[in-house]
């Protein structure tokens, strides 16, 4: 072991005993703040494969059985479920929330992140507030623990619905890990770079990937985002075209 | 206002056409590729999600009747600089929209000219490409 290294080695040391002596936790990146996605300097804005782009993902037969019926239910509407009110789910949250902004809270034993559309909203809870596994209620977004490996955070999502209409498809015995750091680019945007890793063995023959980067919205705000006044608006009317019937 | 289109001109359009598109009337029945423009007096307007909903009294050598039209959802055309009292019923406003395919009269707002000439929303794929020949001098 050179000297160097050796030096290096003990000042590592010494700074995480200090660390533990003083109580202090190490420091970790703070995702706190509103983010939209991001462009490369020069690139086109609202990239990405989108739904149908991108390579063949390999699904299973049940899968593709699925998604296949799924799209001819579907057939030529363009129904989506954002399209009834429905919120995103994962991964499609994730991967961009249709295009709207999203603010993540951080403390040290949760982060919460907020997806403008649809108001959706993902805890993830770290160290004591981890949920033990037979207590979580399954959802469109699952449920989120995480840990740090240095300066990433690994989010690991699991109890998730059956989702045929995501863009990654998937079955309820579907886990998502997500690695969360921070970057700067030429321009000096900040930016959180998001890589996924979705494992299914009912939907997937082996894990399917995918990288979405969020752009750093200096004191930005998410929007209300109310959906199903309409759908009230319709059933009042029913309502009391109803009573007046009965009368 | 025109900073805004430029911002937000595609990336807007193409975050409402990747989600929370579908809607009530699905997106996937209009044009982005052409635009077209309708004025008429309003009649009905909502601002609401997932689309803003709208009905224009166009009068013209066809006659007077009612167009329904829907648009980006408030949150984009709020970005984009629509604001709350922006379009009133009676106000005689211009709006720019994706036709639909199938030539029924109607289409997606995506942009608009209020009753006092201030103008709010995107631009379409048609627009941007006849900017940027405008630009390029063609």
């Amino acid at each position: 072991m050179s000297r160097t290294l050796v030096t290096l080695v003990a000042a590592g040391c010494l700074a995480a005993s200090a660390a533990a002596i003083s109580g202090q936790t190490p420091q970790r990146p703070d995702f706190t703040g509103v983010w939209t996605s991001y462009t490369e300097p020069g690139a086109a804005r609202g990239g990405g494969p989108g739904r149908g782009g991108g390579p063949p993902l390999p699904m299973t037969d049940e899968a593709q059985k699925k998604v296949a019926a799924y799209r001819a239910l579907i057939g030529t509407s363009g129904d989506t479920p954002g399209g009834h009110c429905l919120g995103t789910g994962m991964p499609g949250s994730m991967l961009g929330s249709g295009g709207y902004p999203m603010e993540i809270v951080q403390r040290p034993e949760q982060i919460n992140i907020t997806y403008e559309a649809h108001n959706e909203v993902r805890r993830v809870y770290l160290g004591d507030r981890i949920v033990p596994m037979a207590d979580r209620v399954p959802g469109r977004n699952g449920h989120s623990s995480a840990r740090w490996e240095g300066d990433t955070l690994i989010v690991e999502t699991t109890h998730l619905v059956e989702q045929v209409e995501q863009r990654y498809a998937h079955s309820d015995q579907a886990r998502i890990v997500e690695r969360y750091r921070l970057t700067t680019d030429k321009n000096g945007t900040k930016v959180l770079v998001a890589e996924m890793t979705l494992t299914d063995p009912v939907f997937y023959t082996k894990p399917v990937t995918d990288t979405k980067r969020w752009a750093y919205v200096p004191n930005g705000h998410l929007l209300p985002y109310e959906c199903a006044e309409e759908g009230w608006r319709i059933h009042l009317e029913e309502l009391e075209k109803k009573t007046k019937e009965s009368k | 206002m025109k900073h805004l289109w430029s911002v937000l001109g595609a990336a807007a359009l193409a975050l409402t056409l990747s989600a929370t598109a579908g809607a009530h009337h699905s997106a996937v029945q209009y044009d982005f590729g052409k635009s077209a423009t309708i004025t008429g007096v309003v009649v009905k307007f909502q601002a609401i999600n997932p689309h803003m909903r709208l009905t224009l009294r166009v009068t013209d050598d066809k006659g007077t009747r009612d167009v329904e039209l829907e648009g980006h959802s408030t949150n984009n055309m709020y970005r984009a600089g629509y604001r709350d009292g922006l379009i009133k019923v009676g106000d005689k406003i211009t709006v720019n929209v994706a036709p639909l395919r199938n030539g029924t009269e109607g289409g997606y707002m995506v942009a608009a000219v209020t009753a006092n000439g201030g103008r709010f929303g995107v631009q379409t794929a048609a627009e941007r490409a006849r900017e940027r020949e405008k630009a390029e001098g063609k």
